[in-house]
């Protein structure tokens, strides 16, 4: 299908618009959770997500996705007040904490889809695609519902973006600075229920996980401040969302939720790899670029010392007493400040190797280095 | 004639099968939460599912000894994603973890959308399992059927007790001190590796009967319900393997009667073991908690007041301080609370009271000096 | 601490008897009391810090020094005693206080640059839903330029030295504007220039009506930098001025006989043991 068909058509209008603002939750909720290092309580509250959604359902009698959503958030937030209580009233450990939860909230889950697929009732069918997510079947009303969550969750980091930011980097002097931190770490923990409950539709309770940890990590690695961070993940998460949905519709078979997965972690390892500043690929070329640099700077000080010990500026350094200094060949750095006119080659007998000597842009340089490590500096 | 009916009687091979799937689980679980990586056989669980369909599209075998490797292979390649990128500091370790076992599962399932749709593996079987349907697969052997997952959780189970038995004291030490361990030769990490393609092969086999999910809950839950039990491997690994078959064994009369999923309700009743352990565990169990700091809280006030009037006797401030209403002033108890601590403190023979001045007894002044100088000889 | 414990300690504030008012000093702790899991980490702590000084605590590791910081400025709950900041509880006082945390206690990979950092010591100022502005922005880089590190304003923190987070940290605090400030071992493990950086400035502020008490790593520095000085080993040992109570029974009680000292004219004169010099010290 062309893609400007692509784009009339309604479910693909949908999906599109339901992969915005997952990726608008899920990016700027994840940032938090993710500084936190609460990056796997998305695992843990997404599949505690699961009884919910069947709870739900048993309210609502039908496939209702606000009272489903409804369910999905309580049960999420029940999880993470669980972990919090095993962890801070026990000997259990985080990850036991979280896997615990995960474990017994899912194994709740599938006995209640069980005995819920055990009363026949018809419009259960389906239930079971929260599993892995339907795009496909995201009807407008739904968009109303997960547009409202979304705006619900945008607006209480809006209003309270100081605190949560404060309390993020630093919750001791939060609390001295009188910010309530019990409450806000709190809320900002239970806030991953809510980008949870929003991507059970398109993603599916099993990938959650990735919607909230790959956008955020993918920001971080190019943002310096929260504020950046949190929009450029919001950002990869609509470009992520929206590639899984329109791939997903120009093809047959492919499901809608791991191409957004996808998508994300390819974009994350994209920024790993070439942010500027931080990218794995700057480090290493910086890091061949300081050898060099290092190596000249280094290469200076030594002519210039020796000058300086046998009180003569001109004096001829043999390049093989200099490759016997280092260790190693010298007569690649020593071209290249040739070449920046720092150093020159000259004649010191006839039939001796290489003689260099420092020009006095040189010498000048050298003075300069040797300034910069003396032990005064600020 | 026996094991005919032992293999017939489909009630007992279900429920021995989820024993060997929680026995299976709880050893390998026992390391991994010990050494603060459970959620990796959460990862792991969800990753082999790229490994099984890889394997299946290969060489078509949906299980048996391929499956298993190539589940071992995949769990082992998760990990080492996992490092890697936690490797490049860009990355914390726990936002590592979530980044690439669901990309794996993702790639997995895709995989699965384009060219396995018609076959038996399919993304909610191996989510879910169905445990009971084990005894609709079975396997010859020595002219008996017995369920295939059965054999292969037997298998499993077995090989995972060996890697325990024989590597004990390796295991120990690598878990508690990583470092002593390296540096006796006993290589920490070619353990821990060894220990999560055993996790591996286990989840795989335990994919048939349980399902991925389910199956972190048995590998997690049982040795965190003994750890709040006892504080010694040995006895932990037995505990956490008995928790296992007791809930296999239970889980499996409640599902039948709720007429719910067998391998949920085992799973749920490891929780309920936890619970139990949570409340009633001898020494760390809410309970034994809530009883010893009842007993502390006493001992703590009685403490308090001892030393306050220590510190205060014999000073300027005494009249003041050692006084009862100073008891609510100046220490922050309210009129009950200062009453009771009062009257405890007199019947255990610490304190004096006359009119309202209070005065310590030889006892509660050694005590006081016993615990704000205890490197003063007792006089 | 169990759930009726904290609702017992919130009601018995709450239908709170006066809390001694002692205007005139700058911190003012009463029987102060903190166990942890049945140890006890400070046990019936009476402090009286006059205002104006630059005031040191000292005291093995693990006495209870930073507890007894957390504790002041409401961090840790005490099991018994109350806190009082020129004759105010904390709570309402927290505009009048400034804190330095340890720096160990942040995660300095966070993204966000130095100027942001100590713009964040304005949030107490600026009330819950007001953004920050050029207002801001100037006094956070003022207090930058205080700790010599203006030119660093746009620098990420992850690429900053030990001593730069903890000037960072300090300016932070300076734009508190606070009356009272609160340090947690300020210059563990800082180099020269930073140490020198922070005593200067402390030392301003002492001179401007400041009142600053600083948990100290340091035995040596105690004298050179400090006018007051509470030793703790869990209880006071002592407290007052540096030259009445830095003395060398003063610091056997507080280290168990587990410290050396050595006695000799730079260490100046212990009062009481065994000076037979009396050249005026």
């Amino acid at each position: 299908m062309p893609m400007l068909a692509l784009l009339s058509d309604y479910t693909v209008q949908n999906v599109a618009i339901g992969a915005v603002l997952l990726g608008v939750v899920s990016g700027m909720l994840g940032s938090f959770a993710v500084l936190r290092q609460q990056s796997l309580l998305g695992d843990t509250l997404a599949h505690a997500a699961l009884p919910g959604v069947c709870i739900g359902f048993l309210i609502a009698g039908t496939r209702d996705l606000g009272w489903i959503m409804a369910g999905a958030l309580v049960t999420s937030v029940l999880a993470a007040l669980f972990v919090l209580a095993l962890t801070r009233r026990t000997r259990i450990k985080t990850d036991a904490a979280l896997g615990t939860a995960l474990g017994l909230t899912f194994a709740a889950g599938v006995v209640l889809l069980t005995w819920i697929q055990g009363q026949s009732n018809a419009s259960q069918g389906g239930l079971d695609t929260f599993l892995f997510g339907q795009a496909a079947a995201t009807l407008r009303s739904d968009l109303w519902i997960m547009g409202g969550v979304t705006l619900i969750a945008v607006a209480l980091v809006l209003c309270c973006w100081k605190q949560f930011k404060l309390v993020t980097f630093d919750p001791e002097f939060a609390g001295a600075s009188g910010l309530p931190v019990a409450l806000l770490e709190g809320v900002l923990t239970a806030m991953i229920a809510l980008a949870v409950v929003v991507g059970l539709q398109m993603v599916g309770v099993v990938l959650m996980t990735s919607m909230v940890i790959a956008p955020a990590v993918a920001a971080r690695q190019w943002a310096k401040r929260l504020e950046g961070m949190v929009v450029l993940a919001m950002g990869v998460g609509i470009v992520a969302g929206l590639s899984g949905a329109l791939i997903s519709a120009s093809a047959r078979n492919l499901a809608t939720g791991p191409l957004i997965v996808l998508a994300a972690t390819a974009i994350v390892l994209l920024s790993i790899l070439f942010a500027p500043g931080r990218g794995v690929l700057w480090e290493q070329i910086r890091r061949w670029h300081d050898r060099g640099t290092i190596g000249q700077r280094q290469m200076l000080s030594t002519l210039y010392k020796l000058a300086a010990h046998h009180r003569d500026p001109e004096y001829p350094a043999e390049a093989g007493m200099l490759d016997g200094l280092y260790g190693v060949r010298t007569q690649g750095i020593l071209r290249r400040l040739e070449q920046r006119g720092l150093v020159e080659a000259v004649e010191h007998m006839p039939g001796e190797g290489h003689h260099w000597t420092l020009t006095p842009a040189g010498r000048e340089e050298a003075e300069r280095v040797l300034a910069s490590v003396s032990p005064e500096t600020p | 004639m026996m094991l005919e009916a032992f293999f017939g009687n489909s009630a007992l091979m279900i429920v021995m099968t989820g024993a060997l799937v929680g026995i299976a689980g709880s050893l390998v679980g026992t390391f991994l939460v010990l050494r603060r990586n459970a959620m990796l056989s959460d990862a792991i669980s969800h990753s082999i599912v790229l490994g099984i369909v890889v394997v299946w599209l290969l060489t078509h075998a949906q299980s048996g000894p391929i499956q298993i490797i190539g589940a071992a292979l995949t769990g082992l390649l998760t990990v080492f994603l996992t490092e890697l990128i936690a490797s490049t500091r860009r990355v914390k370790t726990d936002a590592a973890i979530g980044l690439v076992f669901p990309a794996l599962f993702a790639a997995g399932v895709l995989l699965l959308n384009l060219y396995a749709r018609d076959v038996h593996i399919d993304e909610h079987t191996v989510l879910l399992g169905e445990i009971g349907f084990i005894w609709l697969d079975t396997i010859a052997i020595g002219g008996y059927e017995v369920p295939q997952a059965i054999v292969w959780m037997s298998v499993v189970a077995l090989a995972n007790a060996a890697f325990v038995i024989v590597f004990f004291k390796e295991l120990k030490l690598s878990t508690f001190d990583p470092q002593l361990a390296a540096a006796l030769g006993f290589a920490p990490t070619v353990l821990f590796y060894a220990l999560l393609a055993l996790t591996s092969t286990t989840a795989v086999a335990a994919f048939d009967a349980v399902g991925a999910v389910l199956f972190v809950a048995f590998v997690i839950v049982p040795p965190t319900a003994a750890y709040l039990l006892t504080d010694r491997l040995a006895p932990m690994l037995l505990l956490a393997c008995a928790i296992a078959i007791l809930s296999s064994i239970s889980g499996y009369q409640v599902a039948l009667w709720l007429d719910v999923s067998i391998g949920g309700m085992m799973a749920l009743m490891t929780g309920a073991f936890l619970g139990l352990a949570l409340l009633f565990g001898p020494r760390h169990g809410w309970i034994a908690q809530e009883w010893r700091r009842l007993g502390e809280r006493h001992m703590e006030a009685a403490r308090t007041l001892v030393v306050h009037l220590y510190q205060h006797e014999n000073t300027g401030r005494a009249e003041v301080e050692n006084a009862v209403p100073a008891l609510e002033r100046h220490l922050g108890w309210n009129a009950a609370r200062a009453q009771a601590i009062l009257a405890r403190s007199r019947k255990n023979g610490f304190v004096l009271q006359e009119g309202r001045m209070l005065y310590l007894t030889h006892k509660g002044r050694e005590t006081a000096r016993s615990l704000i100088e205890p490197w003063a000889p007792a006089r | 601490m169990g759930i009726i414990q904290r609702l017992v300690t919130r009601h018995r504030r709450s239908a709170a008897h006066e809390p001694l008012h002692e205007p005139n000093l700058a911190l003012h702790v009463e029987d102060l009391t903190v166990v942890y899991e049945g140890k006890p980490v400070l046990w019936d702590i009476d402090l009286n810090v006059p205002p104006g000084v630059m005031a040191a605590i000292i005291g093995p590791n693990g006495a209870g020094k930073s507890t007894l910081l957390k504790s002041v400025l409401g961090l840790v709950q005490p099991t018994a005693g109350h806190v009082c900041i020129h004759g105010h509880s904390p709570r309402i006082q927290k505009r009048r206080i400034g804190y330095v945390p340890q720096r160990s206690t942040v995660d300095w990979d966070f993204p966000t640059t130095v100027l942001d950092v100590v713009m964040m010591g304005r949030y107490g100022h600026l009330g819950w839903m007001r953004w920050p502005g050029s207002d801001e922005r100037e006094r956070a880089l003022a207090a930058l330029d205080k700790v010599q590190m203006a030119h660093l304003g746009d620098r990420q923190i992850s690429q900053l030295s030990g001593g730069q987070q903890q000037r960072v940290f300090l300016a932070r605090a300076l734009v508190q504007e606070a009356d009272v400030y609160f340090l947690d071992e300020p210059m563990a493990g800082v180099d020269a220039t930073t140490e020198r950086v922070v005593v200067n400035l402390l030392k301003e502020l002492r001179d401007a009506g400041k009142t600053l008490i600083v948990v100290h790593h340091d035995l040596q520095t105690v004298r050179d930098y400090f006018d007051w000085l509470a030793i703790i080993n869990v209880r006071v040992i002592a407290q007052g001025r540096v030259p009445d109570v830095y003395t060398g029974e003063h610091l056997r009680r507080a280290y168990g006989g587990r410290i050396a000292l050595l006695e000799s004219e730079s260490f100046g004169t212990p009062r009481g043991v065994d000076a037979p010099r009396n050249d005026g010290a």
